[in-house]
């Protein structure tokens, strides 16, 4: 365990000065500030809308959940896309694995001073972004809706953690840096477009909208509004959303709106503004609804640690690299 | 009799079909340099990251100052050291944060650890950068820091593996020197693998000569030497200021002279089966030629070395 320390002590110290990490600290940073500046001007116009809804910045519908939904597989995979490669190719790593500490203690180390990083990310991020709203709106978060965002916190943080599993199982199974930042990059471009592209695509297949011919003007609104029309938009939904469900960022944006009690939480970066944000959903509830989201994160994160543990207990350092 | 400290016993290691290491007996004594020698892709390099825990034996095992390779490799770890072939760095640290790492690692308490980094960068002639980040190093001065590295747990053994390679002669000398140095002040045992048969012969007191994975000689160079040598022969060399035809005849009338090669410049080469350089010089003077020089003739490394292949092939 001291090995392990040590190699996190590290590994920290290297994150936090690395230019990757500060400018995406940064970037979500400045973001969320804003967003949390939206939602507050909304609270001011509808004060029914109660704290919680400075993390859903209703008002352009860009808000703290979308912007993780969006950065958070960028944010995970490039604290660890390049964690044992990179050592590897540099030679670095049978100089540390020289050392006598476990083999385990790089991969556990590593893992936990990735995963203290996006802690120190989150926690900052919401800790600013509440006390923006709070100097803003004049008024503090009640004492469910604090325990809503630390709950939240949490969700976040294992969010990222997931991704940083996924990036370091990349530096593990390859060679080279190049290799693990091109999975890393296709996999968040299929988690973050392709994928609803493709939930699309699907739902188009399976119950496609058909139109009438006669389509004037006054026929179309009725259509629009005939209750076989809005069934078939709920059958398309539906598809869409469970299809969507692949993705880890799907999950947690589900997650997270039953955790902040809020419906309408939306996938995607900027859209308009639909989100309707009341508390639908008592503590318990949203917590009890989300929980199949969060275990399918943990399960995730849990399968790429393990993987990646073991392919690297077992990784044979060769002559050569 | 000094005692063993690297001991390996049918030693083996497979990567897929491939022999690297082929049941491997080999003894390392304590305080010695002990040169592992071979060409590339003898087994060298897996032989030696075999010893220090970095990767699994096929079969067999091997002690390493008295720790079982395989269930104690993290005590071999703690008292041997090793500086890889392209050993690497944290680029982005200065030398004195590497080594700092390396030395928390190792468990040194924080005082001590900088006494050390003090000690050891003066030692290999880094002071003046050790605060700079090592990406603006040279190849000499990032094989400086690996050594430092290696000598921060104060081991009793050091792995070198071609510790010299693509160093310029003056980086060179100094990596050997240095080794030469901590060899003889400190009683460290080195273990020096290289396939540069004049590093080995200047530094090591022994070697052992590896072919395929499998050792086929280790000893001193003396030794080595007098083995290759066909038995009881020795031969002298002699530079000459002239050489009769009729001297040949008589040289080679010597009881125990077997035969006298010619060779360029006025030289000869006499065979012998047993010491005559007397009778043979008393001889040359006597037909009025004089000796220009004389010397036994040695079996460098280098034929040693290509005898002991050609023997086993």
């Amino acid at each position: 365990m001291a090995g392990a320390i040590t190699v996190c002590r590290k590994e920290l110290a290297d994150h936090l000065g690395s230019k990757r990490y500060i400018v995406l600290f940064a970037l979500i940073l400045v973001l969320s500030t804003l967003s949390a500046y939206q939602g507050a001007e909304y609270i001011k116009d509808n004060p029914q809308a109660g704290f919680i809804a400075v993390f859903s910045g209703a008002r352009f519908g860009f808000s703290f959940t979308s912007l993780m939904v969006f950065f958070g597989p960028i944010i995970g995979l490039s604290l660890g896309f390049d964690a044992i490669n990179k050592e590897r190719t540099s030679g670095s790593l049978s100089m540390l694995l020289s050392q006598p500490i476990y083999r385990d203690s790089v991969i556990n180390g590593k893992f936990l001073a990735g995963t203290a990083a996006l802690s120190l990310l989150t926690v900052t991020t919401i800790g600013i972004m509440s006390g923006v709203a709070m100097s803003i709106l004049g008024f503090g978060p009640t004492l469910d809706d604090a325990s809503r965002i630390i709950l939240f916190t949490l969700l976040t943080i294992l969010y990222l953690a997931f991704w940083l599993a996924l990036g370091l199982l990349y530096s593990t199974v390859t060679k080279k840096t190049s290799t693990s930042i091109l999975m890393s990059v296709a996999t968040w471009l299929f988690f973050s477009i392709v994928i609803a592209i493709i939930a699309a695509l699907v739902a188009n297949l399976l119950v496609p909208i058909t139109m009438p011919r006669d389509t004037s003007g006054g026929n179309i609104a009725k259509i629009l509004r005939s209750p076989e029309f809005r069934e078939l938009l709920r059958r398309r939904f539906s598809i869409q959303m469970n299809i969507q469900r692949v993705s880890p960022a799907y999950l947690y944006n589900e997650a997270g709106a039953s955790i902040l009690g809020i419906s309408g939480g939306r996938l995607g970066f900027i859209g308009p503004g639909g989100g309707r944000p009341f508390k639908s959903l008592e503590l318990i509830e949203g917590l009890t609804a989300s929980w199949p989201q969060i275990t399918a994160i943990a399960a995730g994160l849990v399968i790429c640690f393990v993987a990646s543990y073991v392919l690297f207990l077992r990784l044979e350092i060769r002559p050569g690299g | 009799m000094p005692e063993p400290i690297i001991e390996t016993y049918e030693l083996t290691k497979y990567y897929g079909n491939v022999k690297a290491v082929d049941h491997l007996n080999l003894t390392v004594y304590e305080g010695e340099i002990f040169g592992f020698l071979g060409p590339n892709g003898a087994g060298k390099t897996t032989t030696l990251l075999m010893l220090m825990g970095l990767t699994v034996p096929t079969s067999g095992t091997a002690t390493v100052g008295g720790y079982d390779i395989i269930k104690e490799s993290r005590e071999v770890r703690r008292i041997a050291g090793m500086l890889p072939e392209g050993a690497g760095y944290y680029e982005d640290l200065t030398a004195r944060q590497n080594l700092d790492y390396i030395g928390q690692l190792n468990d040194i308490p924080e005082s001590e650890r900088e006494k050390r980094i003090d000690e050891l960068l003066e030692a290999v002639g880094l002071t003046k950068w050790a605060n700079t980040k090592v990406e603006k190093f040279s190849r000499g001065m990032k094989q400086r820091l690996g050594i430092a590295e290696v000598l921060i747990k104060k081991p009793k053994i050091a792995f070198f593996d071609e510790p010299t390679i693509g160093l310029d002669p003056q980086g060179t000398k100094e990596v050997r020197d240095l080794m030469t140095q901590l060899n003889k002040e400190h009683g460290l045992t080195i273990f020096l693998s290289s396939h540069l048969l004049y590093e080995v012969q200047q530094t090591c007191h022994r070697v052992g000569i590896i072919r395929g994975g499998r050792l086929v000689a280790a000893d001193t160079i003396e030794n080595l030497s007098k083995n290759i040598a066909e038995k009881g022969r020795m031969v002298i060399e002699f530079k000459l200021t002239e050489i009769r035809s009729d001297l040949i005849r008589e040289l080679e009338a010597i009881n125990g002279v077997t035969h006298i090669k010619r060779g360029e410049d006025n030289r000869l080469y006499v065979y012998m089966e047993s010491d005559r350089s007397r009778e043979v010089s008393e001889t040359i003077t006597k037909h009025g030629s004089i000796i220009l020089l004389m010397k036994p003739k040695e079996h460098s490394l280098e034929e040693i070395f290509l005898k002991y292949y050609e023997r086993e092939a």
